[in-house]
């Protein structure tokens, strides 16, 4: 063969490569509102002309049920390298108009040569689900496939970030590989995770739900908490996934990308919140007082929203923030909350990213069904991960800090690096109605008007313990800040607490 | 959107807050042996008690398929069978009330 002509028979080779499934599965793929597997590796995700491609002649070896006329382009997964922002990462995208982006062995080895890579560089690595499931012609190899991407998942976790983006159905096996990266988006109308779909639920159970219902967007955002960002289109997707890397570093022996401060847009003044310990208000009001540009990346939105977690910068430094959340459920510790900040709080200790916490809560939701979910269990797992975490932990203690919450929400006595309170804050045991309940019972059933007598016990208690000079006196909090000078004590703190610690401590197991 | 702030009472403090509909489910932590229900739907295949007749603790009170199994629905106490709410061969919902118990005192 001349060598125009194999060239010219390398080119047409490629371009039927390049086309998947053809363009009858692209159009229906399009019809149901999905972009497709290159479109979203090479348009929405990488940067223009960045994406280095790999195993696109992969082919797979299987000769039974007819499989060995089936010619799958690039058995069903585009992987490679590429940069988001000038900054390199390993990708892989199932290609639904490739067999259903059913995953064979083949389909599996080219996946696991990518994760091998982003292992070997330390870069990102960021995976783009779509797949009907196992490939079922190819039996226990379809099976060996997924165990091997779930072997590395596990092996990668904490050595370089893993991002799921669930585009498309992922059922049965499929859904935990997800489930062991650190973070999952979904996009309305199109994702949907379950080990079971609806119509098994439907056979053996006898039980009608919907798709949607059981394992759709929302529910995966919602209730589950499977996902961490929720978008309404592919395109938000991936922007929020970009913002997402921009506070990440590209693996656990470095540190994440500073940039240069820029103040809030609206600097908190003293009296941000209602002074009423009763009384509600949003906590993103108060982050978006204290952060660079007002710039903050919510994770796990709209799961245990009582609890507020996400990423932004202080000073150009990235930080992971964790803040109870009054407006929802008074800010109370719960199971799914618990979960939310510990699996967080390990991810950012992973990542060589600080901690910020903001106190104000009453304490664990009371509740039979609160003990009989475990949240002793999972209540644990705050403590754990505050313990555990090696990078600076600030705490800011706003308003209420009682009992076992105070002590969980990053105090001193988990390791705190640095401990604030607003003179609003009020350490103590648990509120001063609670209170003064319990350590003036008998005085106030023996009193002429229990009524009053109760209040003025509540007043006296509120004087002694509802105010943070009783844990400053300790030393149990480092200083006491108006709220106006929280950002700029911060900063302080932050610019004389290195971040040395290298290498990976620990791995990010979905809590 | 704003949603409605409702009142949560932990340590006899009032808080005024937002309360998601998830935490606001009834929760029934320990069952009434008194009833007995359906634990998955299934069909009843037979009943081998009739009303009136007085059950020793772990006696079957009927069969219910479900998931290709008849499964063995007991009595948690001794008692007497007050009430029997379906008939074999009745199709039935998860947590659906099968018999009513009386127990003596």
């Amino acid at each position: 063969m001349s060598i125009m002509k194999s060239v010219n028979d390398f080119l047409t080779r490629l371009s039927s490569k390049l086309k998947g499934g053809g363009d009858k599965a692209i159009e229906k793929q399009k019809k149901k509102g999905k972009n497709t597997a290159r479109e979203r590796v090479e348009d929405l995700l990488l940067d223009e002309d960045s994406f280095l491609e790999i195993d696109l002649f992969v082919e797979h070896s299987v000769k039974d049920f007819g499989m060995d006329r089936k010619e799958l382009a690039g058995d069903g997964v585009i992987t490679g390298y590429g940069k988001v922002h000038g900054r390199p990462v390993a990708v892989f995208a199932q290609d639904f108009t490739v067999a259903g982006g059913s995953l064979g062995r083949a389909h599996s080895k080219k996946i696991v040569k990518v994760m091998d890579g982003a292992a070997e560089a330390g870069i990102p690595l960021i995976g783009i689900n779509d797949s009907g499931g196992a490939r079922i012609q190819e039996g226990v190899e379809s099976l060996c496939g997924y165990g091997e991407i779930f072997y590395r998942n596990t092996k990668l976790s904490g050595v370089v970030p893993q991002i799921s983006v669930i585009l498309g159905p992922c059922a049965g096996g499929a859904v935990y590989s997800p489930a062991l990266t650190d973070f999952v988006f979904v996009v309305d109308g199109i994702s949907n995770m379950f080990i079971t779909g609806p119509q098994v639920i439907k056979t053996v159970l006898g039980e009608d739900i919907t798709q949607e219902e059981l394992g759709g967007a929302f529910t995966q955002a919602s209730i589950t908490g499977n996902a961490h960002f929720y978008a309404k289109s592919e395109t938000e997707a991936f922007n929020t996934l970009k913002k997402l890397l921009s506070f990440l570093p590209a693996n656990s022996n470095e540190n994440p990308p500073v940039r240069s401060s820029i103040p809030p847009d609206q600097p908190l003044g003293d009296d941000v919140i209602p002074d009423n310990r009763r009384q509600a208000y949003c906590v993103k009001d108060i982050i978006r007082g204290i952060v660079d540009a007002s710039d903050f990346l919510e994770v796990h939105k709209h799961f245990a929203a009582n609890m507020v977690v996400g990423f932004a910068r202080l000073a150009g430094q990235p930080i992971g923030i964790i803040a109870n959340q009054p407006r929802v459920l008074a800010g109370v510790l719960d199971v799914d909350a618990s979960d939310k900040a510990a699996r967080f709080i390990r991810f950012c200790d992973c990542f060589n990213i600080p901690l910020l916490t903001l106190v104000d809560t009453p304490g664990y939701l009371p509740g039979a069904d609160q003990e009989h979910a475990g949240v002793i269990r999972h209540g644990a797992k705050i403590l754990y991960a505050y313990s555990e975490a090696s990078v600076p932990k600030m705490t800011v203690i706003m308003r209420k800090a009682y009992g076992g919450a105070y002590i969980a929400m990053c105090s001193r006595h988990l390791g705190a690096t640095f401990v604030a309170s607003w003179p609003c804050g009020e350490i103590a045991v648990m509120g001063p109605e609670g209170a003064a309940n319990i350590i003036f019972r008998r005085e106030i059933a023996a009193a002429e008007n229990p009524v009053e007598y109760r209040q003025e016990m509540i007043r006296e208690y509120e004087e002694k313990f509802a105010n943070p000079y009783v844990a400053a006196n300790k030393g149990y909090i480092d200083t006491i800040i108006r709220a106006s000078m929280t950002r700029e004590t911060l900063i302080k703190v932050l610019s004389r607490t290195g971040l040395s610690r290298k290498g990976r401590p620990h791995g990010n197991i979905p809590l | 959107m704003e949603k409605k702030l409702d009142k949560l009472i932990i340590d006899d403090t009032e808080y005024v807050t937002e309360i998601p509909d998830h935490c606001r489910k009834p929760y029934k932590c320990v069952p009434d042996p008194s009833e007995i229900t359906a634990f998955i739907p299934g069909t009843i295949v037979e009943i081998k008690v009739s009303e009136g007749d007085s059950v020793e603790a772990g006696a079957i009170l009927l069969l219910l398929d479900a998931m290709k199994m008849h499964n063995e629905i007991c009595s948690a106490k001794r008692g007497i069978i007050g009430k029997i709410h379906v008939c074999e061969g009745d199709s039935v919902q998860k947590n659906q009330l099968l018999i009513s118990l009386i127990y003596p005192e």
